[in-house]
């Protein structure tokens, strides 16, 4: 062990050494507050700060992510080119020790300026709202939406394969498949029709309900408070672009077995915007005892329009579960994870590849994990046989290496969302924990494997 | 007999791009070299001196056969514990210092940091770089860092030094130092294994050599036994009159031989030593390596089964003597120059009438 602290400990100094490290330092340390003081968002203080943790925590992210991929792959490589190495593993160390060590001493650093630049993002998000001019509905805004770490509950997606299946078969039976989906392949016809029966699902007609049941929520303080979440999407846009509605939350249930009512209900009368995420307050209290909530939506008649919630962040239950700081500890420790990958595979690339092939190779893994949702559904509108090429190479490539966007966690940190522990755990040992020791140990067994020196004749 | 290194058909091709067999680096290379010994690997350049030397320590594979290094894999930690290996140039680390570089190769060895930290030290004192030690080499001289190199080669105290051409870069006094510390280290009991074009080098310290070219052993033996013209004599005198000299002449004549009276030369090596030695005691400044008395107590220490650091690591802590800036030009020293003819001798050479009739011969 002394022989791979002894490399990672010359690493550290050669990265620290590196101008670019503190090229990169020097960028962070002047932009963050810089960034700090700039950040405008949508104009309300929450605004500023969520501007602020997401660029700062996404900056620090990217910048690092390069500055990991440099400096591990340009330490692997630039020892067998100025040949350091020919001294060094002739001593009794063994190859795979000498690139544990370059790997550790690489994330030694990282550890160290994530460490540093994190503390300088949290404590500028958390001492700003000082020196600025907060009201006290401000105050309660960013306590209830940001400095918080919510849990979310999605209500779960009804299974309407039957349903779209039928409706396929319609579209045959009546021969209208060709007026509508001229050309269109059934696996995309099947697609655009379980969306819209999905849609269906979430839309209230003019005067019609939509009721959401959960059951199991237990939050963090019973006395606490839930909020609901939505946004609204219309069929006719309203003449003031807002929508009137009544929402009832609690165990409705009670309701319906004309019982004594045990647990309040509240009635929310609410006019708000089209297309933007509006929530309300309502207290955890209303919870039944098993745990079981109901939300109930009615889409007043004066609306005269449909309502539709979006798939993606159209309707959503949330409670308080933690506090923004180990929140925001999750979200440093994920992109911790995410540099540890990102080293594996520096490493990985070092071990047979020259040190511009390596940073490519690494730059191309990164940026198509960190856009593989796009790249993915770029992929789903090809159509016919190129479309199995990809499915069955570059999609597959895509789908085994890391999927950073999937993981991001400056979406958590920025809508005040819980990270889970497990989302944490999952990520650092499915995602990239096993990832980056297959892509370790594959480079390990060809470092060695080959030969060190260069044959000169 | 187990040697210290030994190669058993070695052979080394390199082949293009299609596996197809360009050029042999090394040829069905079969060496035997014995512990304790000096040995010299010469050959032009391309010779396949280095290929030889980075398969021995596993930096390259052989195409055919097998190279042992104290009867293991040069690649085997328990077998480069027991390695120095300075490469034909010092491929050294430019951001660390002098004194990190060899903590950095000190602790791949294991050593305690108190142990590290005296043969630091010393090796510091004894290439002559203690004045610069927080440095970082990357500002060096090609000279300076090969001196690093070397300390760092004999951070282990190895007993078994592999050296690749390290003159290179150095001044005659550095030169010197090196050639000095070969034979001290022979003398305490190491192997060394000196890879070099540099003959005039190679024949001051070598025991036995091998003269490489294209990949083969064109020529190996014993130094002495190789140069040594069995049919020559040579014989060097203090001042002599112009009849003491015709009369060595009708010797030389009744011996039917021709005979060749000049002034000897100094070498030249000798003669700069002596003149920086002068310039040095009367403490002229400079910016580059400066040698210690250090160096000298090191190599010129008695012939004690201690570690080689261990004696370096004691006269460093001693106080350098004054006046001795430079290891003085040896009068019996390991390197050995021609000296006078006692007078007694000379006089029964040229009157062998009067004495027994045998000259020393040099």
């Amino acid at each position: 062990m002394h022989r791979v602290l002894a490399v990672a400990s010359n690493t550290v100094k050669q990265v620290l050494r590196m101008r670019i490290a503190v090229v990169f330092v020097l960028v962070l340390v002047v932009l963050l507050p810089v960034m700090a003081y700039n950040a405008t968002g949508d104009g309300t203080i929450k605004g500023r700060l969520q501007t602020f943790v997401s660029y700062g925590l996404s900056l620090v992210g990217l910048l690092l992510a390069m500055l990991t991929i440099f400096a591990v792959t340009h330490s692997a490589t630039s020892e067998l080119v100025h040949r350091q190495i020919y001294t060094v593993l002739t001593k009794p160390i063994r190859r795979h020790e000498f690139l544990l060590g370059k790997f550790l001493g690489v994330l030694f650093v990282d550890v160290l300026l994530l460490a540093g630049l994190s503390a300088v993002l949290y404590g500028i998000t958390v001492y700003a709202p000082r020196f600025m001019e907060v009201t006290d509905e401000d105050r309660m805004q960013l306590q209830n939406e940001f400095f918080t770490a919510r849990k979310g509950l999605v209500p779960k997606e009804v299974d309407v394969s039957e349903e779209v299946e039928r409706d396929y078969q319609k579209l045959v039976t009546n021969r209208e498949l060709d007026q509508f989906f001229e050309g269109v392949p059934k696996r995309v016809v099947i697609a655009r029709l379980t969306q819209q029966k999905r849609l269906e699902k979430r839309a209230a007609a003019v005067g019609e309900d939509i009721i959401w049941e959960f059951s199991d929520v237990r939050p963090a303080d019973p006395n606490g408070s839930l909020f609901v979440r939505f946004k609204y999407d219309v069929s006719v846009n309203p003449a003031d672009l807002q929508v009137y509605s009544q929402w009832m939350v609690g165990d409705l249930r009670q309701l319906k077995t004309g019982a004594q009512v045990t647990t309040p209900i509240y009635r929310v009368p609410r006019k708000d915007l089209i297309r933007a995420s509006r929530e309300f307050e309502v207290p955890a209290q209303v919870l039944a005892r098993d745990g079981y909530l109901a939300v109930a939506f009615h889409n007043e008649v004066l609306n005269d329009t449909a309502v539709i919630f979006p798939i993606e962040d159209g309707f959503e239950v949330l409670y308080k579960a933690d506090g923004f700081t180990a929140n925001f500890m999750r979200a440093v420790i994920m992109v911790f994870v995410r540099l540890l990958f990102l080293a594996a595979m520096g490493i990985f690339a070092g071990s047979f590849l020259s040190f511009p092939v390596a940073v490519m190779l690494c730059l191309v893994v990164f940026l198509t994990g960190t856009v593989s949702g796009f790249v993915l559904d770029s992929f789903g509108y090809m159509g016919g046989h190129l479309s199995l090429i990809y499915d069955y190479s570059l999609k597959l490539l895509v789908q085994v290496l890391p999927q950073f966007d999937k993981i991001n966690p400056t979406g958590f940190l920025v809508a005040g969302r819980l990270i889970p522990w497990s989302l944490v755990a999952w990520t650092a040992v499915v995602l990239i924990g096993i990832k980056a020791m297959i892509l370790l140990a594959i480079g390990l067994w060809i470092f060695r494997s080959r030969e060190i020196a260069r044959t000169t004749v | 007999m187990q040697y210290a290194i030994e190669t058993i058909g070695l052979t080394k091709t390199f082949s293009d791009w299609w596996g197809r067999t360009k050029v042999y680096a090394v040829d069905d290379l079969n060496l035997q070299i014995r512990t304790n010994e000096v040995f010299g690997l010469l050959g032009p350049n391309g010779s396949g001196k280095t290929t030889t030397l980075k398969m021995l320590l596993g930096l390259l594979y052989p195409t055919q056969g097998r190279s042992l290094v104290f009867g293991g894999d040069g690649d085997d930690p328990k077998i480069n514990a027991r390695i120095g290996y300075l490469p034909e140039e010092s491929y050294l680390y430019r951001y660390l210092t002098s004194r990190e570089t060899l903590d950095f190769y000190g602790r791949i060895f294991g050593l305690a940091r108190r142990v590290r930290k005296e043969r630091i030290e010393a090796l510091l004192d004894m290439v002559g770089l203690r004045a610069v030690a927080n440095r970082p080499v990357g500002t060096f001289s090609k000279g300076m860092a090969r001196r690093i190199g070397l300390a760092q080669a004999l951070i282990n105290d190895p007993d078994l030094l592999i050296l690749d051409e390290p003159t290179t870069g150095l001044d005659p006094i550095g030169t010197r130092q090196i050639k000095d510390l070969i034979l001290t280290l022979a003398r305490r009991g190491k192997t060394v294994l000196l890879c070099s074009h540099l003959l005039a080098d190679v024949e001051d310290v070598c025991d036995r050599i091998a003269i490489m070219y294209g990949g083969k052993v064109r020529a190996a033996g014993k130094v002495a036994d190789l140069l040594q013209q069995a049919d020559r004599r040579q014989i060097t005198t203090g001042p002599l009159s112009d009849g003491a000299i015709g009369r060595i002449r009708q010797i030389v004549s009744s011996e039917e031989t021709d005979c060749e009276v000049t002034a000897p030369m100094e070498r030249l090596e000798t003669f700069f030593i002596r003149i920086v030695s002068e310039a040095q005691a009367q403490a002229q400044p400079t910016s580059g390596a400066v040698s210690t008395t250090r160096i000298g107590d090191f190599l010129t220490a008695g012939q004690d089964q201690r570690g080689v650091l261990d004696a370096l690591v004691r006269s460093a802590a001693t106080e350098p003597t004054p006046g001795s800036v430079l290891p003085t030009v040896p009068a019996g020293g390991p390197i050995e120059s021609p000296q006078p003819v006692r007078r007694d001798v000379l006089d029964r050479l040229v009157n062998p009438e009067e004495g027994s009739g045998d000259g020393n011969k040099q």
